[in-house]
């Protein structure tokens, strides 16, 4: 199973997709970081792959 | 080498704990469980911590652990989010490790010895990875190893009817960055998640070697209430106390008591080590805190009788019943219906609780 992740570029914490799938747009979860993450931020061959086999991602 | 502990977990077996914080922070001798952990990889050089969280708590442990820096690491957060199995936490960490080796420690573990064993085997092996084994009483219940004469791994299996050896895999590994390309090609399993049994078995399939460590001393997963309690006993059995508070004349110590600063035993009560007790908490006259105890911070008892058991914090005890065996969570008020009428027990008590009166 391909796993992917975004890092925040200003605090640093890593989130893997299916956290950013399930919400599109976040705040950081970072601590009193406050930059807005989303689901779009992935690369598109990640996101089609992640929706190719979204089953895999959820539980 | 960089390190990586995972703490997604969701604790449903230490419920109600659990229900107000993650079971990574459940003290152990008044220390967060997963602190343990940090120290473990510190001493084994490992500074560069990754901190896998899941959906419960992830707050609370940020705010807990920060950066690390109060404890001399430097922690990234990584966001697992659901809890889609422990290959997939480690999978969630590839960009942080970059390249390197890395050790991978489950968030709830405790070991006596550390794991500087493990690690130094490691980078004296050209191996994929090295596993830590511990025999156990019951093997069928857990994830056990077949070894071949020179440590190597040849085999797992998971809960086997009829294992080929007794010894288990505690959750500890060292793994090199080789581990990322099996995870990628793992299916999850029947219960939905990728298992790092699989990934593991997958590096042997794939030709790679795998190298054991038996792990000497105690080690336990604090997973359910009775675990946190004899984690308690172990650590406090081998504690250097330091009895910094305030002793009242009157007051009777005897053993090892670790005894915060700030806090006070008041004349008239008897603590018998080992026993710890955290900041801002007072062991009032009468009371009497046997060995293998803990009273967390901001916590006054008066009049009670405890015994092997863990306070967690900010509880008022002021009844004079003998409690022992027990977890008690945090704001916890126990007091006493002496002369209330009718007869009985009062109880206000949470979902999950588990009381014995
Ligand atoms: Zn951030």
């Amino acid at each position: 199973m391909k796993i992917f992740t975004l890092t925040c570029d200003r605090c640093g914490t890593i989130v893997a997709a299916n956290e950013l799938e399930q919400r599109r747009v976040m705040k950081c979860p970072g601590l009193n970081c406050q930059s807005v993450l989303q689901f779009e931020d992935l690369a598109a061959d990640e996101r089609e792959h992640f929706f190719e086999n979204r089953n895999e991602y959820s539980i | 080498m960089k390190g990586l502990i995972l703490a997604g977990g969701r604790g449903t077996r230490l419920r109600p704990i659990t229900h107000t914080g993650p079971k990574q922070l459940v003290p152990v001798a008044n220390k967060p469980v997963i602190e343990y952990a940090i120290e473990d990889l510190r001493e084994a050089g490992i500074t560069d911590i990754g901190l896998v969280l899941g959906n419960k708590g992830r707050e609370t442990i940020q705010e807990t652990l920060g950066d690390g820096g109060s404890l001399d690491v430097d922690i990234t957060y990584i966001i697992q989010g659901n809890p889609l199995g422990l290959s997939h936490a480690v999978g969630c960490a590839r960009d942080f490790v970059d390249g390197d080796d890395f050790v991978v420690y489950l968030g709830d573990n405790i070991l006596k010895q550390g794991i500087d064993e493990l690690v130094d085997g490691f980078r004296e092996r050209d191996v994929a990875a090295g596993i830590a084994l511990q025999p156990v009483e019951h093997p069928e219940q857990f994830g056990v190893a077949d070894v071949d004469e020179s440590g190597m791994i040849t085999r797992l299996v998971e809960k086997p009817d009829e294992p080929p050896s007794d010894l288990a895999l505690i959750g500890i590994y060292v793994f090199s960055p080789a581990v990322f390309d099996v995870i990628e090609d793992l299916d999850p399993s029947w219960r939905g998640e990728l298992e790092i049994t699989d990934a593991i078995q997958s590096l042997l399939e794939y030709g790679h070697d795998i190298d054991s460590h038996v792990v000497e001393g105690w080690w336990k997963d604090t997973g359910k209430p009775e675990d946190i309690l004899e984690a308690n006993r172990l650590v406090l059995d081998d504690q250097t106390s330091s009895t910094d508070g305030t002793v009242e004349v009157g007051a009777e110590i005897r053993g090892d008591v670790d005894l915060d600063e700030s806090s006070v035993i008041r004349n008239g009560a008897v603590v018998r080590g080992p026993a710890s007790i955290g900041p801002d908490s007072e062991i009032g006259p009468g009371t009497y805190v046997g060995p293998y105890t803990s009273v967390g911070s901001e916590t006054t008892i008066h009049g009670a009788h405890l015994e092997n058991s863990v306070i967690i914090g900010n509880a008022e005890i002021s009844t004079d019943e003998k409690i022992i065996d027990s977890l008690i969570g945090r704001g916890v008020a126990i007091g006493s219906a002496d002369g209330l009428l009718p007869d009985g027990h009062r109880l206000v008590i949470g979902e999950h609780s588990d009381v014995k009166l």
